[in-house]
């Protein structure tokens, strides 16, 4: 007899007691919705002039001492196609055209989104990726084991890899300037747009900003902010004349925090790993116990009997 | 029983689990922001505003111009924009063609947006020399704000967003000036745009080719701003530099614009065989007097388009006149000493001025004004 009723109640109690405490953790966690006074990013598309400019490229290379080469700002030619950030570029200016005016096309800004709940940082095996309480979501490089599922997880597919590095190749993407924001500048982007079209603050305030701006001028903004709500809200907020289906942006990404979608089952994975096997292994062995049990009451039915009587 | 009892536990467990993963995989449903209402402190910098101290914030964007009108000539010739002197030499702006240029528009105020007391005060005592950051998002910098004013039209004007347009480059620096282009509007000035009274067109319709457009009755009479017809008409509209000079609509488009409001009318309402008078009142079998002339059509017909309902209330615009303020003589009837010292709802109750006056509240003879007149008339009564 390897197991008694007693300690097989005992077992089960502690995983049920373990699996609410687990879940309480995981609700503890959905509770927080980011640090109140992080900062964030607006880009107002309707301002930004794109050909001939791209200052903000030109800058955030030299912010991120990223080679320059090849980097001609008045060659529009680069216009012709929709270009993904890559590791030298953590941003680029793409150009769509504009339903309202032929003429004029629209130019808009990609990089980091900066998620307030990062889906890189979630997926990420060996917590690389922080979402900073300043708001910028930053790397670091020395824990990085290269899996690049961070990569895989950016719903608005923005890291990059150093795939010709062959010796210390890197996940790379834009910090917001975290770094600069430390030193109390803004970023380069910001700082060097000639337009303004990029505006640096807090994310609150920037989203009252964006409001005050749809308000003000109905009939030049498309009424919506993107990013306010996107995968649980973006750290990088834009403004459009147009729907933003038009200009590269998915709109079916959902409101939901990308973590999320993972949380309740991730959460569960640590009991179900401890548990199971124990209460498994009890479940064999009770059972193999009473199977032992009975073949044993088989055999000496009658002298059972005689002492039952008694 | 002890197995059913085992069975029981770890069906239990299974369902804490799965219970577990449901939950915490439905997350609650975020509400979504209001963006319609306009926060107090958009304009107001203190928390309890007055009339007497509304504390506006010092440089607001929107809706601040108060200074009237000027003449393009009475700003400077030529500005040179120098503050931001880095990259290039300084902008040599031509003030006064852009002045003239803006006259046809949105006038001064589409650059000199903010203008409190009657002058324009320089763009940087606003505008710093660092870019927007916190804590003051609403004011883009002196770079920015200059950009900002000029890209937006050149950008639609000449498609041409390369810097050298408006800067000049340094001595000896690399960037190189544009060719002077001769097609370059400023410099050239605008002839000018008159507002016509009547436009009359004769097209090419068969039977009834004259339209006639009393422009001047759209403004005056049926309210309409210049904007409602003229959507879009900015610099740009004419003189795209990648087109030919724009002059006139197309059919198509000048019917686009009479269908705002005329979608429902016969052909026949603007097309006829000759020029059509304009609307008259007496027309519709009721002339207006001079003064009601005057008005705009939703001053009496206040639902708009639709000519339905009349305000007959003569209180609804004359509620401010008294016994003190109105002149009588004005409806052709002089009150007697006596009577000019009434207050008016003494003989009009309840202000029904479209009614006959009523003397029963101090004459208890029965007589009407007809029969004994409070007064002189100096010409037939007339209610209207």
């Amino acid at each position: 007899m390897s197991i008694k009723r007693r300690e097989f109640l005992k077992i089960t109690t502690a995983a049920a007691t373990a699996a609410l405490a687990t879940s309480s953790a995981a609700k503890g966690m959905e509770s927080f919705t980011g640090w109140p006074d992080r900062y964030g990013m607006l880009t107002d598309t309707t301002l930004c002039i794109g050909a001939n400019c791209r200052r903000c490229e030109e800058a955030c290379k030299k912010a991120n001492d990223r080679p320059m080469d090849g980097l001609d700002l008045n060659d529009n030619s680069v216009f012709e196609r929709t270009r993904r950030t890559d590791p030298n570029s953590y941003t680029v200016v793409n150009r769509f055209p504009n339903p309202r005016d032929p003429e004029t096309p629209i130019y808009v800004k990609k990089q980091c989104m900066h998620c307030n709940e990062p889906a890189c940082a979630s997926a990420c095996l060996v917590a690389a990726f922080t979402k900073t309480k300043e708001g910028p979501v930053i790397y670091n490089k020395d824990v990085c084991i290269g899996c690049r599922y961070c990569m895989m997880a950016c719903p608005f597919y923005v890291p990059t890899y150093d795939y010709f590095d062959a010796f210390a190749p890197q996940v790379r993407k834009c910090t917001m300037c975290y770094d600069r924001i430390k030193e109390g500048k803004i970023p380069a982007c910001a700082d060097v747009c000639p337009k303004e079209a990029i505006t640096f603050g807090k994310r609150s305030d920037l989203i009252t900003l964006a409001r005050e701006k749809i308000r003000h001028n109905p009939e030049r903004y498309h009424p919506y902010l993107y990013g306010e709500s996107e995968v649980g809200g973006t750290g990088w907020l834009y403004l459009a004349g147009t729907d933003f289906t038009n200009i590269g942006f998915s709109n079916n990404l959902g409101n939901t925090p990308y973590p999320e979608l993972t949380r309740g089952f991730l959460s569960v994975v640590p009991l179900v790993l401890t548990i199971w096997p124990v209460l498994f292994t009890g479940f064999y062995k009770f059972t193999q116990s009473r199977e032992a049990a009975k073949t044993e009451s088989d055999a000496d039915t009658g002298e059972r009997d005689t002492r039952w009587q008694r | 029983m002890d197995r059913n009892i085992g069975i029981a536990l770890a069906c239990l467990l299974l369902l804490i689990t799965l219970s577990g993963i449901t939950v915490l995989g439905q997350p609650e449903d975020r509400p979504v922001p209001d963006a319609t209402r306009t926060p107090c402190s958009d304009c107001h910098v203190c928390q309890t505003p007055t009339r007497s101290e509304p504390c506006l914030s010092k440089c607001l964007r929107t809706g601040v111009t108060s200074t009237p009108a000027h003449s393009a000539t009475e700003g400077p010739d030529m500005a040179m924009l120098d503050e931001l002197e880095q990259l290039y030499g300084p902008v040599r702006f031509d003030h006064k063609h852009h002045a003239e240029m803006v006259g046809m528009g949105e006038g001064c105020s589409i650059c000199h947006h903010y203008s409190p007391a009657g002058k324009f005060p320089p763009c940087a005592e606003c505008h710093g020399e660092e870019p927007a950051g916190p804590p003051n998002l609403r004011q883009p910098g002196l770079k920015g704000a200059f950009h900002r004013q000029c890209m937006g039209c050149h950008r639609e004007w000449s498609h041409d967003t390369k810097c050298v347009v408006c800067h000049l480059p340094h001595e000896g620096s690399a960037f190189s000036a544009a060719p002077h282009d001769s097609t370059d509007i400023v410099g050239i000035p605008h002839p000018e745009i008159t507002v016509p009274d009547v436009k009359v067109w004769v097209t090419p319709h068969e039977e009834a080719p004259t339209v006639t457009l009393h422009h001047q009755d759209h403004i005056d009479l049926y309210g309409l701003r210049c904007v409602d017809c003229h959507q879009q008409e900015n610099c740009s509209y004419c003189h795209d530099l990648d087109k030919e000079l724009r002059l006139g609509k197309t059919d198509e488009e000048i019917h686009a614009i009479c269908n705002d409001c005329h979608l429902n009318d016969p052909c026949g309402k603007c097309h006829d065989t000759g020029q059509k008078p304009g609307f008259s009142h007496a027309s519709v079998g009721w002339p207006l007097n001079k003064y009601h002339e005057k008005l705009g059509c939703r001053s009496c017909h206040p639902t708009g388009r639709k000519i339905a309902r009349l305000n007959r209330e003569c209180a609804a615009c004359h509620g401010g006149w008294n016994q003190a303020n109105f002149n009588h003589v004005r409806v052709g009837l002089q009150l007697d000493e006596i009577h000019v010292e009434l207050e008016c709802t003494d003989c009009h109750p309840g202000k029904a001025f479209d009614k006959m006056p009523d003397c029963s509240g101090c004459h208890d003879d029965g007589r009407t004004h007809e029969d004994a007149p409070p007064g002189e008339y100096v010409r037939s009564l007339s209610l209207h």
